[in-house]
This record gives structure tokens, C-alpha cells and sequence, in this order.
């Protein structure tokens, strides 16, 4: 096949796959072949406001990752740091939900393809929290703790100065404030369970003072093996963070309470 | 982590009865979010189930609505898209069909889209049952 036919295959491929359909005075749905993971296509409107034209998606981006992200989470953290970029990189703006790009002139096409790929980069969010990133879980944990031990009693990777003084031995989240402290992991693999057993014989070994306990991405997901060796250590489990808010909060405060 | 449900154990949690108070549900108000209305309902299967339904509205186009039964795997935060019935505001492509709709569709787990890796309801269909967000209510219940 020669070149000019392959380009023209694309061209027509690509062409065919947009259509505009007419749903009242200067407004269009726009059809577009790139989707979301769950079949569902783009929600882009074509419309005519103030003489000019505006790309929209009516608010349906924010709303279907909301499917399985709380909106809170969908705008704080690596989540908000991908939007932003997405939208500053392809000058999108968000106006309260609606992701909107005003065409330039009569430059239809250039638009279209920027506002696309803005809302692709948006939308890869949903993929990302369906994999659990690592650094997702990380930050939902530094947050929950955050709101709920103040910051003068909490230290997030703390390291013991005296015995562990290069650091081969952190803590997740060290709560003080009371006669022993509370050492806390957030565990997502089997080689964070496999590091927090070894930290925590090690403690043992130096006879420091402290309550352990661990809170878990999906219990369910580690080795039966590197489990059982940590559950002979660990005073406490949690089998993952949103399904026991509740019942982490309370364990931490009847902790700082009993001293 | 994902975790995969077959067609028959599908069916068994659809066809598991989820009572629900009428009085709750007419009370509900939707929380205003940026863009959108939404609200949801955990409700107790009358075996072991645990369900939640979730609803989505835009604020500027009353037809971009999602009406969603979840069911929520125990002592995890896990949760499996049972049914969805979605407005008409965007396309929708079944592509282990080859097919590809502009209209109201209600997207329903199946374990061929699993097993190829995808999104539990990835599959849809159009639907003529409901015109509106109401209607689409009605239908899910």
C-alpha cells in the first residue's frame, strides 16, 4: 500500500468517526470516537454563546469519574495535579465542574483535537485509582491521619534518632502523646509487609516501647505467607482505610487515651 | 485489586431482593457538587448482599444522568457496577460487539467483558424504557 493511501485510510477513518448532531439553535453534540474505560464516549457539545463558539462537556467528565472517585479526592492531591495540568497544557478551563475551550477563530478541528486530549488525560484518573496507584493510597492515608491526629503529635516517616540514626527502619506515621507510642503502616504489597515485619522485629530487638498497627490497602491482596509473619508481629490490623474510618478513628483515640 | 464475578453470580445478586423504603428515598436530596447533582443509598440485600445505588445528574443537561446499582463486596472497599442507566448525552461502543449507539442505554456487568480485562459494564444497550432520570429510578427499582 503506498503512502498516500495510508494517510488517506487515517484521514478517513478519523473523519468518519466525528459527526455533529443538531440539537437546537447553535448547539451541537459533537461524536467522538475516544472514550471512557467503560464504553461510554465523550460528552462534548459544540455552542454558541456571546458570538462565539465554545467546546463543552456540561459537566459530564467530573461527573462520570465521581462514578468511582469521591469528588473531594477527584480535586486534592496527584488527582488535582493531573487536571490542572491537563486543562493548562491544552487550555481548557474549568468553570464550576464544566471543562470548556472556546475556539479560536474558525479553527474547529485544532480545538476539538486539544479539548479531546485534555478530557483523555482527565479521564485516565478512573484508570489510574482502578489500579491503586501506589502514591494514591500513600496520600488517602497521609490525609486521614492528618485530620485526625494533630500535627504536633503525628510524624509521617519518622525515623528513631537514637538507634536508627541512618534511616534503614522508618515508620509510616509515628502518634505520640501518650506513655507509648503508636507506630502506624499503611501497607499496599507484600514488600511493605515484608519491610514493616523486619522494622518492627527490629524494634523488638532494641526493647523500644510501642503499640503497632497496621492499616492496609486490600488485606485481601497479600501473600498468606508474608501476612501470617507479619500478623506474629503486629498488634493491630486494619484490612483497608475506607470500609474502617470509623473504626481506625476510634482505635486511635482509645490508644492516646489509655497511655 | 479487581475481583471478577460470573454471569450466574451476577444474575444471583440482580435478582437478590433489596428492599427499600419508599418514605427514605422520596426524602432524599441531592448534594450539589461542581457540575452536577448527586446522592446515593446503601441499601441491605435481603440475603447477604450489600448494595448501593448511586445517581448522577448534570446540572446543564437534565438528559446527562447516571443511575447506578453497586454492589459493595464485603469487609472491603470493593465495588461491583451491577447496572447502570445512563441518559442521552454521549455515545456509547460495545467493543466486543463491534457496535456503537447515540441514544439511552442501560450498561450491565457480564463476564465476557471481565474476562477480556475491561470494566465489568462495558457492555450496553439502548433502551426505550425511561426518557428521563425518573423513569430511568423507576426502572432501576
Amino acid at each position: 500500500m503506498e503512502t498516500a493511501d495510508i494517510q488517506n485510510a487515517f484521514k478517513e477513518k478519523v473523519c468518519e468517526q466525528v459527526e455533529l448532531v443538531e440539537e437546537g439553535l447553535g448547539r451541537f453534540r459533537v461524536l467522538v470516537p475516544f472514550m471512557f474505560d467503560d464504553g461510554d464516549h465523550f460528552a462534548i457539545v459544540l455552542k454558541r454563546s456571546n458570538g462565539s463558539w465554545t467546546l463543552s462537556d456540561e459537566g459530564h467528565t467530573f461527573m462520570h469519574l465521581t462514578y468511582d472517585i469521591d469528588e473531594r479526592d477527584l480535586f486534592r492531591g496527584n488527582r488535582q495535579k493531573i487536571v490542572s495540568n491537563a486543562l493548562s497544557t491544552f487550555g481548557v478551563e474549568d468553570h464550576e465542574g464544566e471543562l470548556v475551550l472556546a475556539v479560536p477563530g474558525d479553527r474547529y478541528g485544532d480545538a476539538l483535537f486539544s479539548y479531546v486530549q485534555a478530557l483523555s488525560r482527565i479521564a485516565d484518573i478512573n484508570y489510574i485509582s482502578r489500579e491503586r496507584i501506589r502514591s494514591t493510597f500513600i496520600e488517602d492515608f497521609q490525609h486521614f491521619m492528618s485530620e485526625r491526629v494533630e500535627e504536633g503529635r503525628r510524624a509521617f516517616g519518622w525515623i528513631d534518632p537514637i538507634h536508627d540514626p541512618e534511616g534503614k527502619y522508618p515508620v509510616d506515621c509515628r502518634v505520640n502523646g501518650s506513655a507509648i507510642p503508636l507506630f502506624v503502616f499503611a501497607l499496599q504489597n507484600d514488600d511493605r509487609v515484608r519491610d514493616a515485619t523486619i522494622t518492627l522485629h527490629q524494634f523488638e530487638r532494641w526493647d523500644v516501647r510501642f503499640r503497632s498497627v497496621a492499616i492496609f490497602e486490600d488485606q485481601e491482596g497479600i501473600n498468606r505467607k508474608v501476612l501470617a509473619r507479619f500478623s506474629d508481629v503486629c498488634d493491630k490490623q486494619f484490612s483497608n482505610l475506607a470500609g474502617n474510618a470509623d473504626r481506625i478513628t476510634r482505635y486511635l483515640e482509645e490508644a492516646s487515651a489509655a497511655g | 485489586m479487581s475481583f471478577l464475578l460470573n454471569d450466574n453470580e451476577i444474575e444471583s445478586l440482580l435478582q437478590e431482593p433489596k428492599p427499600v423504603d419508599a418514605g427514605l428515598v422520596a426524602s432524599m436530596r441531592p448534594r450539589a457538587k461542581r457540575g452536577h447533582k448527586e446522592w446515593d443509598l446503601d441499601v441491605q440485600g435481603a440475603s447477604v448482599g450489600q448494595f448501593r445505588v448511586v445517581v448522577r445528574q448534570s446540572d446543564a443537561n437534565p438528559l446527562d444522568f447516571s443511575a447506578i446499582l453497586i454492589y459493595l463486596r464485603p469487609r472491603t472497599n470493593q465495588q461491583f457496577r451491577l447496572r447502570r442507566y445512563n441518559g442521552r448525552s454521549h455515545m456509547h461502543s460495545n467493543k466486543l460487539e463491534n457496535q456503537q449507539f447515540y441514544d439511552f442505554h442501560i450498561h450491565m456487568a457480564t463476564e465476557r467483558y471481565q474476562e477480556m480485562g475491561m470494566r465489568e459494564d462495558a457492555y450496553a444497550e439502548r433502551s426505550d424504557r425511561y426518557a428521563d432520570l425518573d423513569g430511568a429510578l423507576r426502572c432501576l427499582q
